[in-house]
């Protein structure tokens, strides 16, 4: 068991994003750069970040410079819970 | 860049990164910024505007500075320091008007000194009224995002750039007869109008730092990347440069053969000697058949227009990854790590992979300032949009505006549209396929198949898209294209 909003974040992903719910994402496993998330289905992660970890995500940080991969965004939401 | 301009900044970067104390390092940057600004300039028919057009680019980024700038932050004496080298530099390229065979660092004489000291008190007063009056940001910093979206339109719309050449002429004591588009060659605007949009818009969204005046001058005209980019974060590259520049004496000192230094030297070397190889050697050098608007109307085989079109897309490729190189050699000496701007874009499987690895920090402003503002309110607002519209409203829009941004013609818009809907039915593509087409994964060679077949896909939409980017007219365009395809 990895930490719960990584694994709520990959099942979110699986479902909803790429509409694969059995496919498996590893924390460590590029989503931006890999061309896995695009820019489009980035804004719904933001916004699904943000209903349910009450975290905004800035427009300015939507790219792989802030986060590239579950394991980064799990940490970024944390930080800002703090 | 000339070649000439390109040795000359490799000298001053070496010095800067070599022999001059760190501590000082930021005040020759600026200084070395302030006046490749004016060398950098092209002459233009219009009388003074080689000396205007550069002493606007300054002022309006000390005005962006005054506007945004933290109402707590007190006049520092680096702050004074940095106001009086920008005014003084600028009287110096003024009074060169006066330096008989020294003239002149601009392409022709500056104007009299008069005029210069007359400007200067008008700007002196704009930028007194955010500093003495705060509350006038909330008015000014909205004027000032409207200011250089009005004048980006009339730099890039041939028919408002004529109007403004008749009127400059005119104003100047100039015959109107001769007016052109080409009259208003601004150096380094583009560029320039997306770093200082991109600091207001952050300062509106409460985003921004405190910066000091004379580093955040030298970002917003840094000399490696004031004419060709990257369009770097103001965050991100003050952050290098105070890294850079640190104040203390025991971090100024560093012995030449310090390895951090030697790794830097090294580093933008080959950078620049790579940039250098891409511009001169290989894109000029593919510039000889690469399409164009003469020997599109000369060629007449099928076969030799495919070649005139994969040669523009190299050059075009070579021409810009090698001025990016370039540009991140010389700030790699000194101290500054530009952002990438490439990243292998004609290798890519997808148009959307390409779009992350061609031009990618216009395209990431274009993201974080226009798209994803925009798919977030559309999204959030629950307002019973299907997904897939949404969707290509929001690439379509993007792709018109990127296109725009090189120029406000219809071959520009005609380039957008392309790669817009080219973005949509990627997109589409991909939401269809994941699916169903699950079971590649596991069979390696049916995914190199499909790997090639998208790479093969992706290059030659690019390249077809180039057509409307090299051509000046849709007429033209479509032309080409039915020569393409033997119509």
């Amino acid at each position: 068991m990895g930490d719960p909003i990584t694994d709520q974040l990959a099942q979110f992903i699986s479902a909803k994003i790429l509409k694969q719910p059995r496919r498996l994402i590893a924390g460590d496993e590029a989503l931006i750069t890999s061309g896995l998330v695009d820019s489009f289905s980035l804004v719904d992660l933001a916004l699904y970040v943000e209903d349910n970890y009450g975290v905004h995500i800035d427009d300015t940080e939507l790219n792989a410079e802030s986060f590239d991969t579950l394991d980064q965004l799990t940490a970024l939401i944390r930080h800002r819970q703090a | 860049m000339t070649l000439t301009h390109i040795l000359v900044f490799a000298l001053v970067s070496l010095v800067v990164g070599w022999a001059v104390p760190s501590r000082w390092r930021g005040w020759v940057l600026l200084g070395a910024s302030l006046l490749a600004v004016y060398w950098l300039q092209p002459s233009t028919p219009i009388r003074y505007l080689d000396f205007w057009f550069p002493t606007a680019s300054i002022l309006l980024t000390v005005i962006t500075w005054a506007a945004t700038r933290t109402p707590q932050a007190q006049p520092s004496r680096r702050g004074m320091v940095g106001a009086a080298l920008v005014v003084g530099l600028i009287l110096v390229v003024a009074l060169l008007r006066y330096a008989g065979p020294a003239c002149c660092l601009t392409p022709s004489r500056p104007p009299d000194i008069w005029r210069v000291l007359g400007v200067f008190a008008m700007a002196a007063l704009l930028v007194a009224i955010p500093i003495r009056f705060p509350v006038s940001k909330r008015f000014l910093v909205p004027a000032i995002i409207f200011l250089i979206l009005g004048l980006f339109i009339m730099l890039k719309s041939p028919a408002i750039s004529r109007w403004a050449s008749e009127w400059l002429r005119v104003s100047g004591g100039q015959s109107a007869l001769l007016a052109a588009a080409s009259d208003l060659p601004w150096l380094g605007f583009s560029y320039l109008a997306f770093r200082l949009l991109h600091v207001l818009r952050d300062y509106q969204g409460g985003k921004l730092p405190a910066y000091d005046f004379g580093e955040f001058v030298t970002y917003a005209i840094f000399y490696p990347s004031y004419t060709a980019g990257p369009i770097d974060r103001s965050q991100r590259f003050i952050g290098d440069l105070r890294s850079a520049t640190p104040g203390k004496i025991s971090e100024a000192l560093k012995p030449v053969n310090d390895p951090a230094r030697q790794e830097q030297f090294v580093q933008g070397g080959t950078r620049i000697l790579v940039g250098l190889f891409k511009k001169f050697v290989v894109a000029d050098g593919l510039a000889l058949i690469a399409l164009n608007s003469q020997n599109a109307v000369q060629v007449t085989s099928t076969l030799w227009m495919w070649v005139l079109l994969y040669a523009y897309a190299l050059r075009i490729y070579f021409d810009f990854a090698g001025y990016t190189d370039i540009a991140l050699g010389l700030a790699r000496w000194v101290g500054i790590r530009l952002p990438e701007n490439f990243d292998r874009p004609y290798l890519k499987q997808n148009l959307t992979a390409f779009w992350n690895s061609w031009h990618m920090t216009l395209a990431q402003w274009f993201r974080a300032y226009f798209f994803n503002p925009f798919t977030r309110y559309l999204r959030s607002r629950r307002l019973n949009i299907p997904t897939w519209v949404i969707i290509f409203i929001g690439q379509l829009s993007t792709m018109l505006l990127i296109g725009l941004w090189h120029g406000i013609t219809w071959n520009y818009a005609a380039w957008g549209a392309w790669h817009g809907v080219g973005l949509f039915m990627h997109n589409r593509w991909s939401d269809w396929t994941r699916s169903r087409l699950s079971g590649i994964v596991e069979r390696p060679q049916l995914r190199k198949v499909m790997a090639f077949g998208g790479w093969l896909l992706t290059f030659n939409y690019i390249a077809l898209g180039w057509v409307f980017f090299a051509l000046p007219s849709l007429e033209l365009a479509l032309d080409v294209f039915k020569s393409l395809f033997g119509i």
